[in-house]
């Protein structure tokens, strides 16, 4: 079993992460979206403890969330100034996708339908046709404001305000895509739930083998949910607390609940990893229902996570968690970006017991 | 401490089960003990692997994963350290063992006490006197429903033979003044009303509940005994039918129930009190609230156990240390939390608006314009 490292990426962001993704053709590049209005792409130096940024994208204004496209020289952003942009990584060139009447929240990309969905704070989804980026994307109206956003093989999953969870089928959203006049087609959720968790919806991620997601709230819960609607699936769903500390009891006691900022799947395994405020990271596995591992504590909150398509590599993005009643936010020289070197199995679940 | 409920097992007992230095816990075996400590504290947070000691996780940890140990997992903050090799009950300090064997004792000896006090029963080798106190009836939901369901249809049946009671409405303070100087001079020849009582009767000598804080009982109420009258209930009808007022008397028993406060269940007061004195139901106590033994600064047995091991520093110890234990992901434990959950603070709590709509608001991240 080769040892698990783990590394510091030289040079971070200087501020609030929002997003870290990973190449879904090169295991060792990786883009990390931060609040200092830049993208960075860094390149993890084969055999080597190292890490280097290779560049870095400004835009106008903050990045809440970045995705690759079909390959490694392709991203998307989703910026505080309302734009869906893409971006040629290898000549810098960006173009604006779509524009929203608000704040773009979250953008998702899927290979299989070469569809780009953007989630925006104006209540609405785009759905972006990739293959013809000039055409009008579809704009689906959504009941809630969106917050997370994630897309599996045939599925995407929009958490919203007031614990509203919609679920999209992928291929009818393909079809209204190619079909002639797009911006005429309605579109309904494939399914509608309530989130299992009674907080606000941090971040979702569905399972690489498109059975189901998870979801993970501001008080330190994470549910796991199968997308199939029978009353067995249904029964199988089920939540439990993390990211927690026991106050002092000088303080009071009790719990100091933390968000659980961030969700991300083991693409090989199936297994998945949670980030919360306390600054764990912690690997759990949803078959049965056990936590494999939790990680020395980092630094700072951990705000996002993801793991190489291969699931070798582990990507961490580390900076200060916005709190309630946060007057002078900033995460300056306190923003970090760490890679953990994954032993063969230390991310394999053992099964259902 | 997982202790089983046989009886109360005698200090030798106590003092030779096997515990482990790390987190102060005792077991019924060695091999128990031995397999706790492999879980508890000689497990390998990486792989798993449990190790027989300390040490050995240390070198593991070292060779397989690149890391060091730095101290023992879910110990006490004071036995965390590593210079110490530990296997089962080898290699412990022999203060340590002097310690442990001290706290044993004394809190051994704290319960005993604590049991006397509450079952009333003397301690072994004394006469059987006045015993202080008696221990406290708790009935079960399933009691207290059927119950609840006799006295109903007595009511009906009251009801039903035009004895319907008069049902003045009194605001929570007033009945509260008025009730307590009722338990306090009570109304002579209320004894046969014990009789004729549709609740069964109570235990002589019982000791009048402490007024402290109970939950489920919103206002200054004693807290749950027997005799219970169910939300809405009026007194019994007892004191009324049965038993001649005195004419112009003092409202005494004919008190009509407390009006229940956001529906708690009220104790019934009045039966048992005369019960307190047996010589003759119209003896007012000496000083008043005398007429409540056991009403001290504890309100439960719990309380004072509590408060008589509270001086121990390892207890502290161990009760912070259980406090702080992570969990693994057990399905569902909402039920367990439940009480827990009123305590937590959230460090972001706005359910509402998310932490990014708020960053978003921030002059720092205002969008530059195009």
């Amino acid at each position: 079993m080769a040892p698990a490292t783990q590394f510091e990426v030289s040079q971070p962001p200087s501020d609030v992460i929002s997003s870290v993704v990973f190449a879904p053709d090169n295991t060792n590049r990786l883009l990390v979206a931060s609040w200092d209005r830049n993208v960075y792409l860094y390149e993890i130096a084969e055999g080597t403890e190292d890490a280097t940024l290779i560049n870095k994208f400004e835009h106008r204004a903050p990045i809440l969330d970045v995705c690759f496209g079909a390959n490694g020289n392709e991203a998307y952003t989703a910026g505080l100034d309302c734009s869906v942009k893409r971006i040629d990584l290898s000549s810098g060139e960006q173009t604006v996708l779509s524009t929203h009447d608000k704040p773009v929240r979250c953008v998702v990309y899927s290979p299989q339908h070469s569809m780009l969905i953007s989630a925006s704070w104006d209540h609405t989804l785009h759905v972006h046709n990739t293959s013809a980026p000039t055409s009008t994307p579809i704009t689906i109206s959504l009941p809630g404001k969106p917050h997370a956003l994630a897309a599996s093989p045939s599925k995407v999953v929009v958490a919203m305000t007031a614990r509203l969870v919609h679920i999209y089928d992928l291929p009818t959203l393909a079809a209204a895509l190619s079909s002639p006049d797009p911006s005429s087609a309605t579109i309904t959720p494939w399914q509608t739930r309530e989130s299992s968790l009674k907080f606000l919806t941090r971040a979702v991620a569905c399972m690489p083998n498109d059975a189901g997601y998870a979801t993970s709230s501001i008080e330190g819960r994470v549910a796991v949910e199968w997308f199939e609607d029978t009353a067995e699936s249904q029964a199988r769903k089920y939540a439990f607390k993390c990211h927690r500390q026991t106050a002092p009891e000088e303080e009071g006691g009790g719990d100091v609940v933390y968000p659980v900022n961030a969700l991300t799947f083991h693409p090989v395994f199936g297994t998945f990893a949670s980030g919360g405020g306390d600054g764990t990271v912690a690997l759990w596995d949803a078959e049965a229902k056990r936590r494999m591992r939790q990680y020395q504590k980092f630094p700072d909150s951990v705000a996002a996570l993801a793991f190489s398509n291969n699931g070798k590599y582990l990507a961490i993005g580390v900076c200060r968690g916005f709190e309630t009643d946060m007057e002078d936010f900033n995460s300056e020289g306190r923003t970090k970006v760490f890679i953990r070197e994954l032993g063969e199995t230390e991310a394999k679940g053992k099964g259902p017991k | 401490m997982g202790k089983k409920k046989r009886g109360h097992p005698d200090v030798e007992e106590l003092l030779a089960r096997p515990w482990c230095y790390y987190c102060e816990r005792d077991f019924e075996d060695l091999k128990l003990l031995i397999s706790h400590q492999k879980a508890k504290h000689f497990k390998c947070d990486r792989c798993g692997k449990r190790l027989n000691t300390a040490g050995g996780l240390s070198v593991h940890m070292n060779q397989v994963h690149k890391e060091s140990l730095d101290k023992v997992e879910n110990a006490l903050p004071n036995r965390q350290g590593l210079d110490i090799e530990i296997f089962g009950m080898e290699g412990v300090p022999d203060d340590i063992v002097q310690q442990h064997n001290q706290r044993i004792i004394t809190n051994f000896y704290t319960a005993q006490a604590e049991r006397h006090a509450a079952t009333g029963n003397p301690p072994p080798g004394q006469a059987g006197g006045q015993g202080p106190a008696k221990k406290i009836k708790i009935e079960t939901p399933e009691e207290l429903k059927k119950r609840l369901a006799e006295h109903r249809a007595k009511v009906a049946a009251i009801k039903a033979n035009g004895g319907t009671l008069p049902v003045p409405v009194v605001p929570p303070k007033a009945a509260a003044a008025a009730a307590q100087p009722a338990t306090v001079s009570p109304v002579a020849g209320q004894s046969p009303a014990q009789g004729a009582s549709p609740f069964p009767p109570p235990q002589p000598g019982f000791p009048y509940p402490p007024p402290v804080g109970v939950p489920g009982v919103p206002g200054a109420f004693p807290p749950p005994v027997p005799g219970v009258v169910p939300p809405g209930a009026y007194p019994p009808p007892v004191y009324s039918g049965a038993t001649p007022t005195p004419p112009g008397g003092p409202a005494g028993f004919n008190l009509p129930a407390r009006p229940t406060a956001g529906g708690g269940v009220l104790p019934q007061r009045p039966p048992y009190y005369n019960n307190n004195y047996p010589g003759g139901g119209g003896v007012p106590p000496p000083g008043g609230p005398g007429g409540y033994p056991g009403g001290g600064g504890a309100s439960t047995v719990d309380d004072l156990v509590r408060q008589g091991a509270g001086g121990d520093e390892i207890d502290q110890l161990i009760r912070a240390a259980e406090q702080g234990q992570s969990k693994p992901p057990a399905e569902a434990a909402e039920k367990k939390s439940k009480s827990k959950d009123k305590n937590m603070r959230m460090v972001y709590g706005d359910s509402e608006v998310s932490p990014e709509e708020k960053m978003a608001l921030l002059p720092r991240y205002a969008v530059a314009a195009a």
